[in-house]
């Protein structure tokens, strides 16, 4: 079991009367990469300033080592942070950005000069001590502004959004960069984002929130397969999500069939939210399918093409690599493993219905992201 | 369209910096005249060096200057900091209350902080000289305050907010977090602040006119009451320096800047930046040395142990060593060591009675005309004089005791005696024509004539024209006065004080009425000027006499000064030097024959049979009186 360094306890964060979080409870262990992912608005930035120490929780205790650190100043937190727009020094070079918390802590010049060498060395930047950081890329700044946290050695590193002034190939390498990082220094990094890719692919666990309140915690594949809520699972990734009943266990209703499924322990008929990820869908000749529908629009995504196609009025997102023309009539398989069933929330009839389905959809949500703070 | 931009840019540049070039030729003039340049020299300069009192006057601009910009600095950088993290609406709210004072006119600032520097002063703390160097200093940095703001605002603005959130992150106190990150950040608005309070200060005039008492005083406000006589040469070499200081300093401003934009371009060497931190360190610990020292002799510098003497008078109006004369002062306190004379001006009788009345100012002397002592002694604003103290009033004139202003010789010894006459060019005025005062409304000379600008000189003349009393209370005379005015208006080509020195002398006007002591001065520089007593009809003579105000804290110290200037040998120098009459006929044996002997400077009893004096007239008459004036003399619309 890894030991534990961080607990947040009942957090509430009110700003001019409005919630921003709602009872937030979460630990952090050492040497883990979790991220905190969530829409713009979700209180994701604002948990990551709190255990930074920049904002004091209205209500509930942060604590370090199992000792309350809520009045503790951010400078005499064992956190270093790594700002969303790098926030680098502009009068300062690359030598003295970096060896800036060093200097501050008044550490010998010697052992300044051999580690702000040694993070040189770690990010990539070497023989860049004396550039001027305005001279530097955006991916060059942005290592210098994790070797400047790191080279203070803190237990915990925070990152805000670090990725998102980055272009999307960039954006790519800096993650197995931070990934690299962070299992070659051994440390805590708390990731915030609210790129489901991202999150999905560097983490050790991912927390989902969604309006001031935590919706999952999970490693993940668990996050990715198992989504508890209509939300979690529209949020990562693609569903179509439909109301159905659990007849029984293993068994579940709905469009007017049964089928079999692998979950369990719901009440006799009770309402659940089936999902059904696009990429588990298989398309068949009409006469196999057990339901039978038509293709409305097909967008090519590379990979593969987005198919949206009408059961009975109701839209589904179909991920294939195989062409079928508009107005084509198509049949679909749905195996037991491609269903999974979930407990009915706030969030249901709210998500996975994709009657309203346009090419430019998944590009406004990550602007609307980008926002964020 | 290109050709018509840079033409009119030209044009502009020309018409700012004109001034400054005539201002400059000057400077290096050997004659005194601006029209005309004579030739080149460095006298002025070496003159102005040998100034004392313009060098000590300059050093108080200096110092307050420095002084208010730089504590004006420090907190208007910490303000601005305060009010940039308060939340948006409250701080737009601030900021508007900040920007107030600099769109307030001067003059109400000044008249405001000068109320409450006397309120807290007098009142409260029960001070009896409330207006000092302390109170300049508060103001000059009062309205210092919101330029510093108006500049590093906007640097705090640009600056990512996140900058600060990171160094607090690696290890910085919110105070190191300031000086390492913030600050760097918002230098180049809190030099150009500092170097705009910095002007702001050294060139205010209106503001420290009214905070000021007489015991510190800086150079615009000194050199505004030199009104009377023309500015001499050497302050021309003082302004050119002035000028060339602030040139320097905002090319140097604008050149650090352009540097620091091209070194951002340019990839840093290490080197450099040791050598840029050395010399940061170096200019702070001269600024700051330079405060400690500012600041260190101004709490030394009064700990002597001396009397201070308070003389508050009319600019240029005692011999100050210039050209051969004595400096009174000086051989003052030769003579009395343990007096030290703290002397301050001022520009005419009505603002030396608003500054007295207003309080919270020492002053021990003071040098008013007849029918403004007349006043102060009506309103109980003068003390009696010990003429124990005072043997040398003996040597005064039996004309000058039992006056109408001081009947019975309780409150004032005189200083300065002179008349009101004809002064007009024989080039182009009919000798035939000059018969008395009817000579300034004669049509032939129309647009050539210019008149009193001040409303108890102007009445007077018509009053002598009329045959009235010039001390009437009779309405309707005054009426008949300002009828008589109105119909010399149109012949008027203006209503001047003391311009009429560059329009006699350059032949502009032909016509004109003035002091005589004044007159005597533009003949010696134009010799078709003549003067002319219309001893017929009567003029006004005038005495400007010593008195002590109630606010006296020196009243020996005073008196021995009034009797060390009522002896023969100095007021004959005194005089000699400032071309007055002196009251005391023993002092014309140490005078010039010249200026004895001038019917001028000294007409004979018959000339002056028909000359009268002003009295102090009722509050209410004065104000109708003004009101005429202002009415027969304004422009026709």
């Amino acid at each position: 079991m890894a030991k534990e360094l961080i607990r947040l306890q009942d957090l509430v964060m009110e700003f001019d009367g409005e919630r921003i979080l709602d009872g937030i409870n979460l630990y952090f262990n050492d040497h883990e990469f979790l991220t905190l992912l969530g829409p713009s608005g979700c209180g994701k930035t604002t948990t990551l300033r709190i255990i930074g120490g920049f904002l004091t929780p209205t209500s509930g205790k942060v604590l370090f080592d199992g000792k309350e650190v809520n009045d503790v100043p951010p400078y005499q937190r064992q956190v270093n942070t790594v700002f969303q727009r790098y926030a680098l020094f502009p009068h300062l070079d690359v030598y003295d950005n970096i060896a800036f918390g060093l200097n501050v802590a008044k550490v010998d010049k010697q052992e300044i000069h051999d580690r702000v060498h040694e993070m040189l060395g770690i990010v990539g930047l070497k023989g860049y001590e004396n550039r001027r950081v305005e001279s530097l890329s955006g991916g060059q700044q942005q290592r210098v502004a994790i070797a400047r946290a790191l080279v203070n050695r803190p237990k915990v590193l925070l990152l805000d959004e670090p990725l998102a002034a980055l272009d999307l190939r960039l954006r790519k390498d800096m993650q197995n960069e931070l990934k690299r990082i962070q299992q070659a220094m051994g440390i805590t990094f708390i990731y915030v984002t609210h790129d489901q890719e991202e999150a999905l692919s560097m983490s050790d666990t991912v927390v989902v929130m969604d309006k001031g309140r935590i919706q999952q915690i999970g490693r993940p594949e668990d996050i990715y397969n198992e989504p508890k809520n209509a939300f979690v699972a529209d949020f990562i990734g693609e569903s179509n999500i439909l109301d159905g009943t659990m007849l029984a266990d293993y068994k579940v209703r709905f469009f007017g069939r049964n089928f079999e499924c692998l979950d369990k322990g719901f009440a006799p008929n009770e309402p659940v939210d089936v999902v059904i990820r696009p990429e588990d869908i298989d398309i068949v000749p009409p006469e196999q399918g057990h339901l039978v529908g038509t293709v409305t629009s097909v967008t090519f995504k590379g990979l593969n093409y987005d198919i949206i196609c009408e059961f009975r009025g109701f839209k589904w997102l179909i991920q294939t690599t195989d062409f079928h023309p508009v107005g084509a009539t198509i049949g679909i398989l749905l195996n037991p493993e491609d269903i999974h069933i979930m407990k009915k929330s706030e969030y249901s009839g709210m998500f996975g219905d994709y009657s309203s389905y346009s090419a430019e959809y998944d590009e406004l949500t990550e602007d609307a992201g980008n926002e964020e703070d | 369209m290109k050709h018509a931009n840079r033409i009119i840019t030209a044009l502009i540049l020309i018409f700012l910096y004109i001034p400054m070039a005539v201002l400059i030729v000057a400077s290096f003039n050997t004659g005194t005249d601006i029209t005309e340049f004579e030739g080149f020299t460095l006298q002025q300069y070496v003159r102005l060096f040998q100034d004392d009192k313009l060098l000590g006057l300059l050093g108080n601009s200096l110092l307050i200057s420095i002084l208010a910009s730089g504590i004006a600095t420090v907190f208007g950088t910490l303000a601005a900091v305060g009010i940039n993290s308060l939340n948006p609406k409250l701080r737009k709210l601030v900021m508007s209350l900040t920007d107030i004072p600099m769109t307030n006119p001067d003059i109400v600032t000044g008249i405001s902080l000068s109320l409450l520097f006397v309120f807290v002063g007098t009142t409260m703390l029960g001070q009896k000289e409330s207006l000092t160097f302390w109170t300049l200093l508060i103001a000059h940095i009062t309205f210092n305050l919101p330029y510093v703001i108006l500049n590093v605002m906007p640097k705090l603005k640009q600056m990512d907010a996140s900058l600060t959130d990171a160094a607090m992150d690696l290890g910085c106190t919110p105070v190191q977090a300031f000086f390492k990150v913030t600050l760097h950040e918002i230098m180049p608005g809190v030099i150009s602040g500092a170097i705009m309070a910095f002007t702001m200060s050294l060139d205010d005039f209106v503001i420290s006119y009214f905070v000021t008492g007489n015991s510190f005083i800086t150079l615009p406000v000194e050199i505004y009451s030199y009104v009377k006589k023309p500015v001499a040469p050497k302050v021309y070499a003082l302004f050119t320096l002035l000028f060339l200081l602030i040139f320097v300093l905002m090319a140097a401003m604008n050149l650090m800047q352009l540097r620091a934009d091209q070194k951002r371009k340019e990839t840093r060497v290490r080197v450099e930046t040791e050598g840029m931190k050395v010399f940061k360190r170096l200019v702070a610990v001269t600024a700051a040395a330079a405060l400690v020292i500012g600041c260190g002799w101004l709490i030394l510098h009064p700990a002597e142990e001396k009397v201070t003497l308070n003389v508050y008078n009319w600019g240029q109006y005692i011999s100050e060593g210039q050209d051969d004369t004595i400096d009174v002062i000086a051989e003052f306190e030769n003579a009395y060591p343990w007096i030290d004379v703290r002397y301050s001006t001022y520009s005419d009788n009505e603002t030396m009675y608003t500054k007295l009345s207003g309080g919270g100012i020492t002053v021990d002397v003071i040098i008013p005309s007849d029918y403004m002592v007349a006043r102060l002694i009506a309103e109980g604003m003068l003390l009696e004089l010990d003429f124990s103290n005072i043997p040398n009033y003996a040597y005064v004139d039996e004309a000058f005791r039992n006056t109408a202003y001081d009947p019975e010789n309780k409150y004032s010894v005189p200083y300065t005696w002179g008349t009101v006459g004809i002064i007009y060019n024989t080039k182009y005025v009919d000798e035939a024509d000059v018969t008395g005062w009817e000579l300034l409304w004669n049509k032939k000379y129309d647009d050539k004539i210019l008149m009193f600008g001040n409303s108890r000189d102007a009445f007077g003349i018509a009053q002598y024209l009329l045959g009235y009393d010039v001390n009437t209370t009779d309405p309707a005379e005054l009426r008949a006065c300002a009828n008589k005015l109105k119909e010399q208006r149109p012949m008027v080509q203006q209503y001047i004080m003391d311009e009429i020195f560059a329009a006699m002398e350059n032949e502009e006007a032909w016509i004109a009425t003035y002091y005589a002591g004044d007159c005597l001065t533009m003949m010696e520089n134009n010799p078709d000027l003549a003067f002319y007593f219309p001893q017929e009809q009567g003029f006004n003579m005038f005495i400007d006499a010593m008195c002590i105000p109630t606010c006296c804290q020196e009243k020996e110290a005073a008196e021995l000064f009034i009797n060390f200037l009522c002896d023969p040998w100095i007021s004959g120098q005194n005089m000699n030097a400032l071309g007055y009459s002196t009251p005391i006929s023993a002092a014309k044996d140490y005078m010039d024959p010249e200026m004895v002997e001038s019917e001028l400077a000294y007409p004979s009893e018959e000339i002056l049979v028909n000359a009268t004096s002003y009295a102090y007239l009722p509050e209410e008459i004065t104000q109708l009186v003004e009101a005429l004036f202002q009415e027969a003399t304004k422009l026709i619309d």
